[in-house]
């Protein structure tokens, strides 16, 4: 326990004090809803506005999900392999495993910071949401297969790309192209067909889609994500990410050669 | 049993043989310096005694047992600056006790006892991105003393230092050294290595000579250089000068001459003494020992510093 807290204590307090960070997973998603709920509710019926907007919310929270993940958690992996830390701790008494529970659970713990503010925000602005009983942990868990995911893909980033700015600057591509390709910055019906299918494949946009659909409603989302098919995949694949990105880093993220 | 065993240890990397059956003791409480150009592999082997890398063939012990089985013992420090610039000093050290299985009431004790050890008590608070380059060394290196640590590994911990951050550096390593604790200094400056009761020369992965610093200069006949400048140059001087270097060896230099003498600081006020006494008037002279960078150049006809780069 001893080993994990002081890898969670350690990257959580660099974390904090790294603007850039901060900015990127906190402030940037939140500018993203002031500037969604002012510009794209114009032609709605008023009675939905409020919807859309908490609409907008989760997708810029999944957003923040998945910088933390994608990019903050990368970028923390090469930066202690660029600094000679790697070296430092294989040298040590530590099982890596402490190192990667202790890891993710900083991005968890700011992704959870970030989703609270981004939502906060979004309903200071007069976002809405619909969710009621048991609705509301169903939207949970799928917040949890985006960390998931997102952190699937930064073990697997981290993993592979020996540079810190390389690694920051692989997250950040990789979560603002899939986000733009699966509809997360767009509504689903704009999206090309063959984009269609990419964003119900892709766990995180089909992930973002089932938490609108639990929260902000059936209306706010083009088709049903939550069938037993599709949900199946989402699991499935964000659960594969995880597991891909742990096995990458427990095989070749501790090691130098 | 040898605080550190290495034998005919090989290590490869894309067909290069970058350590070709390397031998290497260090006794309990030793100081011994491995010194080499860049790329003669001693980061490599240093990294392979510190359990961070793994050899191809050959043995390496810590206390009788494989590096990795025996990292309770080890505390390395490499030569990247490893710790965090967004923490404390303080809080850095906390992090690496706290990895070490100490609590945080334990960690938060023994790291006063540390930062103080290593000089650092009165900027233990301030973030290390404001620590100069020997403060920040000092720091890495309170990380590799924790109690119970046997064999400490310093990977080049004084490049970049200037000389006066370095002496301090080593006076802080004497007096944190206690009598059980081996230290394997890995270096390419020979003042440093001067430093350690034994030093061993590595080129291109071999072990090219190991002894005392002053066995390697006398064994390799590397030569103590008085330089003398007398009012005038002239062979009188010159016949009373040759009487003091190694079979008479003597070279004339720009203002003066050069004698080459195995116990230069013996023969010294007799140079004054008897160019006096032949009315010679000696305007300046120096003494220059030699160095293990001499060493070096004597075993392999290139410059330590020219071959690190």
């Amino acid at each position: 326990m001893s080993q994990i807290s002081a890898a969670h204590n350690k990257a959580l307090k660099e974390l904090l004090r790294e603007k850039a960070a901060l900015f990127w997973t906190i402030a940037w998603p939140i500018i993203w809803v002031i500037i969604g709920c002012f510009s794209f509710t114009g032609g709605a019926p008023q009675e939905v506005v409020p919807y859309i907007k908490g609409s907008i919310a989760i997708s810029m929270t999944v957003f923040a999900l998945m910088i933390a993940g994608m990019s903050n958690l990368p970028a923390s992996i090469a930066g202690d392999r660029a600094n000679g830390l790697l070296a430092k701790l294989i040298s040590m008494p530590i099982k890596p495993y402490k190192d990667f529970i202790g890891r993710i659970s900083v991005v968890v713990t700011l992704s959870l910071l970030a989703a609270a503010l981004v939502i906060v925000v979004g309903i200071a602005l007069g976002a809405r949401f619909a969710g009621t009983g048991v609705q509301i942990p169903q939207a949970i868990g799928f917040v949890f297969l985006v960390i998931c995911a997102s952190v699937g893909v930064g073990l697997i980033a981290g993993t592979l790309i020996k540079s810190l700015q390389g690694a920051i600057m692989t997250g950040v591509g990789i979560a603002v192209v899939t986000s733009a390709l699966s509809g997360l910055f767009a509504p689903y019906e704009f999206l090309p067909v063959p984009l269609q299918t990419f964003a119900r494949v892709y766990p995180i946009s089909s992930a973002q889609a089932s938490i609108a659909y639990l929260l902000a409603g059936p209306d706010m989302v083009a088709y049903n994500p939550l069938t037993s098919g599709q949900v199946t995949l989402t699991i499935a694949l964000s659960i594969t990410l995880l597991l891909a990105g742990t096995v990458l880093y427990s095989r070749l993220g501790w090691k130098l050669e | 049993m040898f605080a550190v065993h290495v034998e005919n240890l090989v290590k490869t990397y894309d067909s290069r043989r970058v350590l070709d059956g390397v031998n290497l003791d260090v006794t309990e409480g030793e100081f011994y310096a491995l010194m080499g150009p860049n790329g003669s592999g001693k980061t490599t082997l240093a990294s392979i005694i510190a359990a961070v890398k793994t050899q191809d063939s050959g043995i390496v012990e810590v206390y009788g047992e494989k590096p990795a089985q025996a990292r309770e013992f080890i505390g390395y420090v490499p030569q990247e600056n490893f710790s965090s610039p967004k923490l404390s000093g303080r809080e850095n050290l906390v992090y690496f006790a706290s990895l070490l299985g100490y609590s945080r009431g334990q960690a938060n004790q023994l790291v006063v006892e540390m930062l103080q050890s290593v000089g650092l008590s009165e900027e233990a608070d301030k973030r290390v991105a404001k620590y100069s380059g020997g403060m920040r060394k000092r720091l890495e290196v309170a990380t590799a003393i924790f109690p119970g640590i046997k064999v400490l590994i310093l990977d080049e911990p004084t490049t970049g230092l200037d000389p006066s951050a370095r002496r301090s550096f080593f006076s802080m390593i004497q007096e944190i050294m206690d009598k059980k604790t081996s230290v394997i200094l890995i270096t390419h400056i020979g003042s440093d290595a001067e430093l350690a009761s034994r030093v061993g020369l590595i080129d291109n992965g071999r072990m090219i000579a190991e002894g005392t610093p002053d066995e390697l200069k006398r064994k390799h006949a590397v030569e103590d250089v008085i330089t003398v400048e007398t009012a005038a140059k002239s062979e009188r001087v010159l016949s009373v000068v040759k009487g003091f270097g190694i079979d008479g060896k003597v070279m004339e230099s720009e203002a003066g001459y050069r004698i080459y003498s195995r116990n230069g600081d013996r023969i010294l006020a007799d140079v004054v003494r008897s160019l006096d006494q032949a009315g010679h008037k000696v305007m300046r002279i120096e003494m220059a020992r030699p160095t293990l960078e001499d060493v070096f150049f004597r075993l392999t006809q290139r410059n330590l510093q020219e071959a690190t780069g």
